[in-house]
């Protein structure tokens, strides 16, 4: 046991639980089965788990989305290979050689083909294949695998949950599981105490493809203020420090034309004030997260976003670190009991 | 013998580091045979027949894997590290990896796909711009866990997948050896000297002394060889088909195989029953380059496994491959032995 194994475990079993866009119910039944614990839970027509406690105030919605980035199956091929496409910003660049989980009518391991040296030209070889030139090796020929698959079904990338040094931790899919771990354990922190504001979540389906989930929730859910969790670049070799988050540097607290001033300064306010680290992300637009479908819900929600930071997104081994997670949850949980007795 | 496999493959042995190797093939084969050690780590076994051989016939798996050595910790207590063997870039960036003695866990970052230019969402970066994030926050936090010259092998569970395959880092040659152990456990007809050998993804360094110290008449290379037989790739240039049991080079990049051993392996596989084939290209290499050219010369027959994705951390095998592998370098060597 460590400081972190708590949130260590959370992460890891949200991860753990599979779900690319538009086929998320596995992992909607690990998060609403933790969601459960804090308040009433319900299942919306496309697959968000949502819920919601408290009465009066102000009405605020935490979301994260649940889905990840996969692919799914389009075709299978005279040998039984299985030709795919993306679901989602898949990065071609780590596809090859890469291992796989075919979700068909049981869970199939696989490979993704990677060209051998003695068919690869050395113009090709600093070059990744594109989808037409790959395919996914299940070890069966096509009639068996017909047993197993049909088109249409997702793949997601193995890898394993990895603790690295310190509070850093790996694993496919913390995109934006951590966004997930995060808001239970800001419902954690508040507790059980009376909160003097209505309380939403929603754990959206279908980020990764264009934000359905989160626009369909935030209508439904009709709140005052919605603050979205998602994950963003941490700088990395090539990835510069100047421009991108520190790993572990804290929650970032989103400034962008599409959110709502008065929020993200109250966040930044609320976060210095308190101790919690965390450091802003200035965009010129919109925000490429959630927040730019819920703001525009309904008649519209006045959106915050908080972003933890990530490297290696859209890979299997994207990493983040425990701490910022705890940050973002934290501030959160700040801003809720600083709002709670506000007027809506 | 797939238990075996599947043992030899999760233990870490990159080229110059193939202790835990060495020590696991000894303690399966020491009541079987003799063996002893050469100054560079080659594994050297002689295992008594029923009958002396007329001729002296040589063994060889390898036992190292391609890897990863660390060169350098930066600043910012990222690690940088050098290919130890042929690998393609392609295949290890996103995949996690294992360091050192400690076995501290890492991973081979990439800049996200977002952040990269839509021209250039397909550019591979050099390897010397790739490293291993292992989570520290600096040179000193790195340093505690990781020395320059550390191991740094590929991560990765072994799977059986499929009608019969098995998918695992280092296939490539573990199976090789689990094929020669299983030979040293069992009766042999004649006398047979065998090498682990070390060292042959940089060069065929260890086959080199092995074959000069042995001093076989023959040898018959056992390894693991490229199968292309994926989708979108048709005819010769599959090389060789997973299923269809052990492949019989030629010619390679390092070796004009011996003609006569060739045409005996094929007549040999077709009066026992035994699954066999050609490989239909001319690629690669393997320690029957460095036997071939030992002292006077050494007539050599190579028979591999065939194994999709080779040198990446998911090499792809078909077990029945390697029992019908089994069966003809045993009917080999004891062909070439008497």
């Amino acid at each position: 046991m460590d400081n972190y194994s708590e949130i260590s475990a959370l992460l890891e079993k949200l991860c753990g639980a599979k779900g690319v866009s538009g086929a998320e119910s596995d992992a909607a039944a690990v998060a609403a089965q933790l969601l459960g614990r804090y308040m009433p839970v319900s299942v919306d027509a496309l697959g968000s788990v949502t819920g919601t406690k408290g009465e009066g105030g102000v009405h605020i919605l935490l979301d994260a989305h649940l889905d990840q980035i996969g692919l799914v199956v389009t075709a299978i091929d005279e040998d039984g290979f299985l030709k795919v496409a993306k679901c989602g910003g898949a990065d071609i660049r780590v596809l090859a050689a890469a291992e796989v989980t075919v979700h068909g009518r049981q869970k199939l391991f696989g490979v993704i083909t990677s060209t051998p040296p003695h068919l690869s030209t050395p113009e090709d070889s600093g070059k990744a294949k594109g989808f037409d030139d790959i395919a996914v090796d299940i070890g069966m020929d096509k009639a068996t695998a017909e047993k197993y698959v049909s088109l249409g079904d997702r793949i997601t990338f193995n890898g394993e949950f990895l603790r690295l040094a310190g509070s850093r931790v790996s694993s496919p899919s913390i995109d934006d599981r951590a966004g997930v771990a995060a808001i239970l354990r800001c419902l954690e922190i508040l507790g059980d105490k009376e909160l003097g504001c209505r309380l939403s979540v929603c754990f959206s389906v279908q980020e990764e493809t264009g934000g359905s989930g989160a626009q369909t929730a935030a209508f439904a859910a009709h709140a005052d203020e919605a603050i979205a969790v998602d994950v963003s670049f941490a700088s990395a070799p090539n990835v510069s420090s100047e421009k991108y988050a520190a790993l572990g540097g804290g929650a970032m607290i989103g400034f962008a034309p599409s959110l709502d001033y008065e929020m993200s300064r109250r966040l930044k306010d609320i976060a210095d004030n308190k101790n919690i680290p965390n450091q802003c992300e200035v965009m010129g637009g919109k925000t490429g997260t959630n927040c730019d479908e819920i703001q525009v819900a309904g008649e519209g929600v006045k959106t915050a976003l908080i972003s933890i930071p990530l490297r290696n997104m859209h890979t299997a081994v994207e990493v983040c670190d425990l701490e910022d997670i705890e940050s973002t949850a934290r501030l959160m949980a700040e801003y809720i009991t600083e709002r709670s007795g506000a007027d809506a | 013998m797939l238990e075996m496999i599947k043992e030899l493959c999760t233990l870490p042995g990159i080229s110059g580091r193939e202790c835990a190797v060495r020590e696991y093939i000894i303690e399966k084969i020491k009541d079987y045979a003799e063996y002893s050690v050469d100054p560079l780590g080659n594994l050297l076994v002689f295992k008594k027949g029923r009958n002396p051989a007329k001729n002296k016939v040589m063994l060889d798996a390898h036992m190292d894997e391609v890897g990863l050595i660390i060169t350098a910790i930066t600043s910012e207590g990222y690690l940088r590290f050098a290919k130890v063997g042929g690998i393609d870039t392609r295949v290890i960036i996103g995949r996690p990896v294992r360091v050192g003695d400690k076995s501290v866990s890492g991973v081979i970052g990439i800049k996200p796909v977002h952040l990269v230019e839509k021209s250039a969402e397909a550019d591979i970066p050099k390897a010397d711009d790739l490293y291993i994030d292992i989570g520290a926050k600096n040179r000193e936090e790195a340093e505690a866990l990781v020395r320059l010259g550390d191991a740094a092998w590929f991560a990765g569970d072994f799977v059986e997948f499929g009608n019969g395959f098995i998918k695992s880092k280092a296939l490539d040659d573990r199976a090789g050896c689990a094929i020669l152990i299983e030979m040293i456990k069992s009766e042999l007809e004649y006398d047979a000297w065998f090498s682990f050998s070390v060292q042959e993804e940089i060069g065929t360094r260890g086959a080199q002394t092995a074959a000069f110290t042995l001093a076989p008449d023959y040898a018959i290379v056992v390894e693991t060889t490229t199968a292309a037989d994926i989708s979108g790739v048709k005819d010769e240039k599959r090389v060789c088909l997973c299923g269809k049991g052990g492949v019989v080079s030629f010619m390679d990049r390092s070796t004009l195989y011996s003609r006569e051993l060739f045409d005996k392996a094929f007549e040999i596989a077709e009066k026992n029953g035994i699954a066999c084939q050609p490989k239909t290209l001319v690629s690669g290499g393997n320690d029957a380059g460095a036997i071939h050219k030992s002292r006077g010369g050494v007539k050599v027959l190579t028979v591999s496994v065939p194994c999709r994705y080779l040198h990446s951390p998911s090499c792809v095998i078909k077990y029945s491959d390697v029992e019908e592998s089994l069966k003809l370098i045993k009917a080999m060597a004891e062909e070439l032995a008497k």
